[in-house]
């Protein structure tokens, strides 16, 4: 009788089987804790000492953000610049920045902006990306949205915009209302500011620097 | 270093961060520690199925 | 449930996952419809029933349902494979009653109450607002419960009985699946860590868990439905457990490349999760290796005729077989490498993939479970199709592709116009929104869902109705 293959072997499997779930699993955990190294918040003195971390500390709301191409990355990255005003202030403290982000992570959740919108990239299609939403150039001093709500600054335009969304329609599609008080769309504009500085490691390419569109007609 | 080992291009240095030197390099050490075992495994049943043989 | 052959309280009790699972997917399909209406008349039921709500209930349905149905086929597939009647059967059916009123509860909430204040008490008792996930904590508590009630009976039984390699498989994979939901219980204010953890649920579920769970299905249904010969099904079974983990746990890099996580993620992502199509590859190689087989072995026998022994199910089986490969396969593929990713992550893209993912993987076999359930009620020897089920496979079937391939065709817009050419703002989501390709899209996708909808009804005539039919061999 010819040997029998160790290939047709319903034990080797298993062990197989058994091997590469575990160790695939031991390795899956090892990398989420150096991931979890990485990604945790950082804080005030981060930002005062200009260290980079991937998901800045909440303070980062008193900091000028833009996003800018990095020579050794090829492409582009959250910078930290100057100090800059939000809300008329830009002192905000450790305490009060994190309480701003929290409730505008909490109003992110409950008002399920997720089902609509994407945030870094995740969510639904229905509505723009909001990734790097505070960079949006359609916000910006000379922007139609700010113009639109009557607002000086970008912070306001966008508090005023999350509060009464069908007032402001620009297209057809619209935002519904979704009963967002001045102090959760002030958190809600903390929470966009905050995760436009999150290295995504430059996604999207190319945000609000390529202007003019095609047309698919 | 030359062309085939990059300087680290991560923005916070990591042991995996380290483990990808250029392209590829870390994916590749991880499939190959995954599957090396499994000639460990085969020769074992090799051995296995030789002595049920007999 | 009068007139019952089934004898065993197992399969009784897997009956009633079954049934409810249907209804949730009519509700997922409904919900699904009125979303897919949103695309095309914005106005409809605005701010009435939105799109975030309608869209909430689209995706916890499909979750719901899938959930309900797999935990039927255990239940019904139990019996057979241990050889005994499944421990703590009273409990299981205590769990279906607690998780069938627990997720009434969940979806009145949601489609009543919809948004809550921006506080901790929202997300325990309104919803968490974690695509997907989203029920409220104290439904987490109460599924977490449920799951481990489920478990444990899995566990019990199959240590007391006979314990084969589809039941050990299964053993270790629901447990998996029922521990990996714990991840995505909890609140932070970083949005980076939500959403890694986040995927340690989604992705670990749809990419790893459930699919070793279809694995294990398909091996119970060919040894069943069509005799194959369990050595080779349980051989097969091992290898794919072996090239779903191998290549799906370490896969899930492809969600980390632009949530704020470190760039190593890129190659892990790529190569592994690459390789996930080749398990699919071997699954739909394998279902359609043995049935040639078992038909040639009886064929050389002279005896003309079918080795099917319920034909709607099969067909089902070889549909998920085939759905799944293309669906998660290569629509998968498509954009899992992150120089592809760049640019189609979150767009219409997305979601023409994971239309046809969770229908080819996941749909189509617990379909065909549910016609399996059917026969055995109905004690047939041998299920033949009826009309109603050649309607019903053929629109269902229909519907999803032309949806996918809408959606697709859609995501050609948003793809090019939105991420690629206009760098993902405001005006470039809207300048994509507005071109042709993305609304005729979105028009064929909801004549397409209209289209899966009818087959739906069909469906469910044919499930309720089949097994009176005269053409089955009893």
């Amino acid at each position: 009788m010819a040997k029998k293959s160790v290939w047709s072997d319903n034990r080797f499997w298993q062990r197989t089987a058994a091997w590469i779930t575990g160790f695939a699993s031991v390795l899956l955990i090892w990398l989420t804790f150096d991931t979890s190294g990485q990604i945790v918040m950082g804080n005030d003195a981060d930002l005062q000492n200009g260290v980079t971390k991937r998901v800045p500390g909440p303070t980062v709301i008193n900091y000028k953000i833009t996003y800018e191409m990095d020579a050794k990355r090829k492409h582009e990255v959250p910078v930290i610049g100057e100090k800059e005003m939000f809300f008329g202030k830009d002192d905000w403290n450790e305490e009060e920045a994190a309480a701003l982000l929290h409730l505008g992570k909490l109003a992110s959740q409950t008002k399920n902006c997720m089902n609509c919108h994407t945030l870094l990239g995740n969510g639904a299609y229905y509505a723009p990306d909001l990734t790097k939403a505070w960079l949006d150039p359609a916000w910006q001093e000379t922007g139609p949205m700010q113009a639109m709500t009557g607002k000086s600054t970008k912070e306001e335009a966008m508090a005023e915009f999350l509060q009464n969304p069908s007032k402001y329609p620009t297209h057809a599609r619209m935002m519904p209302n979704l009963g967002i008080t001045a102090d959760e769309a002030k958190g809600l504009v903390a929470f966009l500011k905050h995760m436009s500085s999150i290295d995504t490691n430059g996604f999207p390419r190319n945000f609000g620097k390529i202007q003019g569109a095609v047309n698919g007609k | 270093m030359g062309v085939m080992i990059e300087p680290f291009v991560d923005i916070v240095p990591s042991f995996f961060g380290t483990l990808a030197q250029g392209p590829l390099t870390l994916t590749i050490f991880l499939h190959t520690v995954i599957v090396l075992p499994m000639i460990w495994i085969y020769k074992q049943e090799k051995a296995r199925l030789e002595q049920e043989g007999n | 449930m009068a007139n019952s052959y089934l004898t065993s309280e197992s399969k009784k009790l897997a009956t009633w996952y079954f049934t409810f699972a249907a209804i949730i997917f009519g509700a997922q399909l409904l919900f699904g419809l009125v979303a897919a209406i949103q695309y095309v008349e914005s106005s409809f039921l605005f701010e009435v029933l939105d799109f975030s709500v309608a869209r909430m209930l689209h995706i916890n349905a499909l979750v719901v349902w899938m959930v309900f149905a797999m935990f039927g086929s255990v239940y019904w597939l139990l019996p057979d494979e241990t050889g005994i009647e499944t421990v703590g059967i009273g409990l299981g059916k205590l769990l279906f009653w607690i998780f069938a009123a627990a997720i009434v509860v969940v979806v009145l909430v949601y489609l009543f109450i919809q948004v809550g204040p921006a506080n901790e008490t929202s997300i325990w008792f309104i919803h968490e607002g974690r695509e997907y996930i989203e029920a409220p904590r104290w439904a987490d508590y109460g599924i977490t419960v449920v799951a481990l009630g489920f478990v444990a009976n899995l566990y019990m039984t199959g240590m007391k009985g006979k314990q084969s390699g589809v039941v050990t498989v299964l053993m270790a994979d629901m447990i998996a699946f029922a521990g990996l939901y714990l991840t995505g219980m909890f609140y932070t204010d970083n949005i980076t860590i939500d959403q890694f953890w986040w995927w340690w649920v989604i992705h670990l579920w749809v990419e790893a868990t459930w699919e070793v769970f279809v694995g294990s299905i398909a091996a119970y249904g060919l040894i069943t439905m069509i005799g194959a010969h369990r050595k080779v099904v349980e051989m097969w079974l091992w290898i794919e457990v072996t090239m779903l983990f191998g290549s799906g746990i370490l896969g899930i890099g492809h969600h980390y490349f632009w949530i704020g996580t470190p760039e190593y993620w890129w190659e892990i992502g790529a190569l592994f999760s690459a390789l996930e199509p080749l398990p699919l590859v071997a699954m739909f190689i394998h279902v359609l290796y043995d049935w040639g087989k078992m038909q040639g072995e009886q064929d050389a026998q002279g005896k003309e005729m079918s080795v099917i022994t319920n034909k709607p199910a099969f067909t089902w089986f070889v549909l998920n077989a085939f759905g799944n490969f293309l669906g998660a396969g290569i629509w998968g593929f498509f954009h899992t490498l992150p120089q592809v990713n760049l640019y189609t992550h979150g767009t219409q893209f997305t979601s023409a993939h994971g239309h046809l993912a969770f229908f080819g993987a996941y749909a189509t076999i617990l379909v065909g479970m549910m016609y399996i359930g059917v026969q055995g009620k109905n004690g047939i020897k041998i299920l033949n199709n009826t009309t109603s089920t050649i309607f019903a496979t053929s629109m269902i079937v229909g519907g999803v592709l032309g949806m996918t391939v809408a959606l697709t065709v859609a995501g050609y817009s948003d793809v090019i116009i939105s991420r690629a050419q206009m760098g993902a703002t405001w005006e470039g989501y809207f300048s994509a929104q507005t071109t042709t390709w993305l609304l005729q899209g979105m028009y064929w996708r909801l004549i397409m869902g209209a289209v899966t909808f009818i087959g739906f009804l069909f469906l469910v005539k044919d499930l309720l109705t089949i097994g009176k039919a005269a053409n089955h061999v009893r």
